[in-house]
């Protein structure tokens, strides 16, 4: 490579940025003091503290069934609009149904949260349902969201799909929705995996969308972190920063290493995950 | 290689008038939007045939292929396999199997498992089903591969895997998609003796599509010929490369030397054209559809003209030219004719005598001389 | 495919089920698309409409806090109410027009500067060693995954008056420097958490890029930074355009990013909207800067999908 100095330097100061921050979130979670300053000491006591919290780990639990249920409610939605999207050749709506699907992605939330609330409100006032803001509105909404990025991922995968495995299934004897289950579904099956759990990382992580569509008493984890986190340094949420990058590290890597080594068992045409 | 004398092929339903056709294809156009893929089509198969549709890309053979299949329906026209109505029948109602291109084997199952798929799909009790799928991989010669995954066979392999999937049903019709396109050379010549002898001993019609000329002369009892979404002939191999229908046909299948000439003479038992391009008189000895003063061509084989030294004797298919290029290919060598002219030609020997000292050279003047019914008058 | 089943060879158990939907014109093929859209209709359609009606209410007290569109009066009539004071406010009040600039500018700026870290960490990694590759791509992915919220709270540790970065100045006997609640750290805030979104679709592009035009190239006398500016910018330019949407679209309407690290000089449209709507209850002000959002940010989605288009067509 030429400009062999420029690049790996460029690249290294690049993840050190990326990662300076969030080392030092980790470092200091382990701080005896409470301060960023100085170190004072190794201590567990913030974890302890966390542990002790109701109100954060009743936010963490109920952002974990939020999660899950939201992605799984995604992922049958995102899964049947990839489909269609994919293996349908045109139909009425087409364009409009792509046009929906993917323009959560890049409307910005603090629009989806409003316009999700305010749908809430009115369905209230004119049905009685949803009674209130709670779990079941953040449900609705983070499904909504979510969907769309399942629908990118499954859509990307299917499109990569050798047509005639379908084709040959059908022609043995298959009507279409044996083909899906027998050949697609088992096929795609990594990158339903892979929407899943964007999807319920999404709703774990979201913020604006379920401020506003929370009601009283189904704070989430977010929505907690973020009134502390208002207010200044707060090292319980360190060390709760520092469980999630640890959880998430080992899933990534996990994930990773069965990639590589996925792709050294070798692929036959039409099969790539 | 020699091909065996087929089921069909001795029979030869297609010369008798009576005979009921087990595909009858009638008129059938397909549009996708404004490309005609296919182009008022019609063509009768018969039970037991090797039918090859031969054609380059583009030409609507595996359009036709797939309408037959049922993964396309006609815009206009209709398909009846075996005295059923095909219209309106779903892939997976429709008493034929396919064999893909790519062999689409699921990569998620085995052996075992993608060829009793079909069979699975039936509902056959589970023992049925273990005999079939021994008795098909014994027939492919891959009994002890059932268990593998096609990832971990080779392409040879995969493909009896494809071929013994697409027989498991015991089709009415079996269709193949360039079913050797993927096999290298020597494999490819195997594996067409394979095919053959399968489809004799099951006594299956199969339909092949190919753009193989070579594979459609060695594999089939009958060829059709497709250009631009419409038939240009059906025949015999024989009958397609001996007596072509059309330039297109000619120049198709083959190599062939093409002269432009008018008509002199046109009698019952003969006809004689007067050609610029060939240099000198063509002798029919047969009577041609044609009429005088009429502008036609000439197609004659590279392994149906000799060259000589010395003038041979007569008044008509003799003309001169010179030696440009030999390519020595082994079993023959090619010779590139200059005629005077200008026309270059294409002449064919079989190396039958090693190292002939006496042989022609190159820069050689030669005359080039061939029979008078060893062409074919085209008139389109 | 060829239409509808001829009658079923064999019996299953959903056959008699299936063979009524046909008949009331229901096919699984309908389904299929009927369900997402359905929901994205009810949940995503439904809810702009709302919006834009709710837009042209007026505050009042009560619940919901906003003046019905309309009123049936006792004698019978229906009057429709539309107020279009809150887009006036827009135009007139100089909090929002400055708070729509501004946040382009930001997000503009951001995304520029994001560009330029992310472009050398793609190139670099997609030039490495396969083995390396995965690892490098790892190691981009794993911070998406984890929360953002927390990592834009470990950006405001790092930056803050003695946060890391001022105790390594000060070691250095530098004086610690303002950088929270600042523009400053707002640019940092937007780059250090889109950078990935920024690195993958470049990443995805360079990787496509077949080293033969390169070594081309300079087989014919080009020197590396020639070869970088004609060769490698244009051909990446679809992985540019790509990233650049994913970091400049959603910045525009970012909320905790300046919420956290913006002071209340900088000024966005996100905090404006949020600041309308929780602290203000001014839901239909709030509706009507939603609105005008939407225009803003669409403009730039199509003009950047009509450049995305112009590449692909040019190729």
């Amino acid at each position: 490579m030429r400009r062999s100095w420029f690049l790996p330097i460029a690249a290294s100061l690049g993840f050190a940025f990326l990662y300076a921050p969030i080392i030092s979130l980790v470092v200091f979670s382990f701080n005896e003091s409470r301060l960023v300053t100085v170190w004072s000491g190794f201590s567990t006591k913030w974890y302890g503290e966390l542990f002790a919290d109701p109100q954060m780990l009743g936010a963490a639990w109920l952002s974990l069934q939020v999660a899950a249920v939201s992605a799984s409610i995604a992922l049958v939605l995102g899964t049947l609009c990839a489909v269609a999207l994919t293996r349908f050749r045109r139909f009425r709506g087409r364009t409009a149904l792509a046009g929906m699907v993917s323009a959560p992605l890049v409307m910005p939330d603090v629009i989806t949260g409003l316009s999700l609330l305010l749908l809430f409100v009115t369905m209230e006032s004119l049905f009685g349902w949803p009674a209130g803001r709670g779990t079941l509105t953040i449900i609705l909404a983070h499904s909504t969201f979510a969907m769309a990025y399942v629908t990118v991922v499954v859509q990307s995968r299917l499109a990569d799909l050798d047509l005639s495995l379908e084709e040959a299934a059908m022609d043995l004897g298959a009507p279409p929705i044996r083909v899906f289950f027998d050949i697609t579904l088992p096929i795609i099956a990594p990158a339903l995996v892979s929407g899943w759990l964007l999807g319920f990382t999404l709703s774990l992580d979201d913020l604006v969308i379920a401020s506003f569509v929370s009601g009283p008493g189904s704070s989430t984890l977010p929505m907690v972190i973020f009134s502390k986190i208002r207010l200044g340094v707060s090292p319980d949420v360190n060390a709760l920063a520092t469980i999630i990058i640890g959880v998430v590290a080992l899933g990534v890597v996990a994930a990773t290493v069965l990639q590589m080594r996925g792709r050294n068992g070798g692929r036959a045409k039409g099969a790539r995950a | 290689m020699a091909k065996k004398p087929q089921i069909a092929a001795e029979t030869r339903p297609w010369r008798d008038p009576s005979a009921k056709p087990f595909v009858k294809i009638r008129d059938v156009t397909k549009k996708f939007g404004d490309v005609q893929a296919v182009n008022h089509v019609s063509l009768d198969i018969y039970k037991g045939e090797l039918f090859c549709l031969l054609g380059g890309s583009g030409s609507g053979k595996s359009t036709l292929l797939r309408m037959l299949a049922g993964f396309e329906a006609p815009t206009a026209g209709t398909i009846e396999i075996d005295g059923q109505d095909m219209t309106g029948v779903a892939p997976y109602n429709r008493p034929v199997n396919m064999m893909f291109q790519s062999y689409a084997l699921f990569p998620h199952m085995s052996v075992k498992q993608n060829i009793a798929y079909g069979l699975k799909r039936d509902h056959l009790p589970k023992a049925e089903i273990g005999d079939r799928v021994a008795e098909l991989l014994s027939l492919v010669k891959l009994q002890d591969y059932g268990k593998r995954r096609p990832h971990q066979l080779s392409g040879g392999q995969r493909q009896r895997v494809a071929l013994a999937r697409a027989l498991a049903k015991r089709p009415k019709l079996l269709l193949l998609d360039e079913p050797l396109g993927a096999l290298d050379k020597k494999l490819r010549e195997e594996t067409q003796f394979e095919l053959v002898k399968i489809q004799e001993t099951l006594g299956v019609t199969f339909i092949v599509v190919t753009h193989d000329q070579e594979e459609a002369m060695s594999l089939a009892t009958r060829i059709g010929v497709m250009n631009q979404g419409e038939i240009a002939m059906i025949g015999e191999p024989t009958e397609v490369y001996e007596f072509p229908n059309s330039r297109f046909v000619a120049g198709f299948i083959g190599s062939v030397n093409m002269f432009e000439g008018v008509v002199t003479e046109d009698e019952a038992d003969h006809v004689r054209i007067r050609s610029a391009e060939a240099g000198c008189d063509i002798f029919v000895d047969h009577g041609v559809d044609c009429a005088p003063d009429q502008v036609l061509w000439y197609a004659i084989r590279p392994e149906k003209i000799t060259l000589h030294r010395e003038r041979p004797e007569g008044d008509a298919n003799i003309t001169r030219g010179m030696v440009e290029d030999i390519a020595y290919l082994g079993d023959m060598s090619v010779f590139q004719i200059m005629l005077g002219s200008g026309k270059r030609i294409r002449v064919t020997k079989a190396n039958s005598l090693r190292g002939d000292p006496d042989g022609i050279k190159w820069d050689e003047e030669v005359y080039v001389q061939w029979n008078g019914g060893s062409g074919s008058v085209l008139t389109v | 495919m060829t239409g509808e089943a001829l009658p079923l060879p064999h019996r299953r158990p959903w056959t008699k089920l299936e063979r009524g939907l046909l008949a009331m014109g229901l096919s699984g093929k309908a389904l299929v698309i009927f369900a997402p859209a359905l929901w994205l209709t009810v949940f995503f359609l439904v809810p702009l409409a709302v919006v834009f009606g709710i837009s042209l209410s007026i505050k009042q007290f009560g619940r919901p806090p906003y003046s019905d569109l309309l009123t049936v009066g006792e004698d019978g009539t229906v009057q429709l109410t539309l107020h279009l004071s809150n887009f006036l406010r827009l135009f007139s009040d100089n909090l929002y027009v400055s708070a729509y600039l501004n946040s382009i500018k930001v997000a503009a700026i951001s995304t520029v500067l994001a560009l330029f870290i992310a472009y050398p960490m793609a190139y670099f990694i997609a030039r490495s060693s396969d083995r390396w590759r995965n690892i490098l791509l790892m190691l981009v992915i794993l911070p998406f995954w984890t929360s953002f919220l927390l990592r834009v709270y470990a950006l405001s540790g790092f930056m803050r008056g003695n946060g890391v970065i001022n105790n390594l100045l000060g070691v250095f006997g530098i004086e610690p420097l303002v950088m929270l609640q600042t523009d400053f750290a707002v640019y940092v805030g937007i780059v250090y958490t889109y950078l990935p979104f920024m690195i993958l679709p470049l990443y995805t592009t360079l990787v496509k890029l077949d080293a033969s035009l390169l070594e081309a190239s300079a087989d014919l006398g080009a020197r590396p930074l020639r070869t970088f500016l004609t060769i490698t910018l244009p051909l990446s330019a679809p992985g540019i355009i790509a990233g650049s949407m994913l970091v400049f679209i959603p910045a525009i309407g970012e909320f905790v990013i300046p919420s956290l690290l913006g002071g209340p000089g900088t000024l966005m449209i996100g905090r404006v909207l949020w600041d309308e709507f929780f602290s203000n209850t001014n839901w239909p002000r709030a509706a009507a800067v939603a609105i005008a959002m939407l225009v803003v940010v669409v403009v730039p989605i199509m003009l950047m999908q009509r450049a995305q288009s112009a590449v692909v067509e040019r190729r």
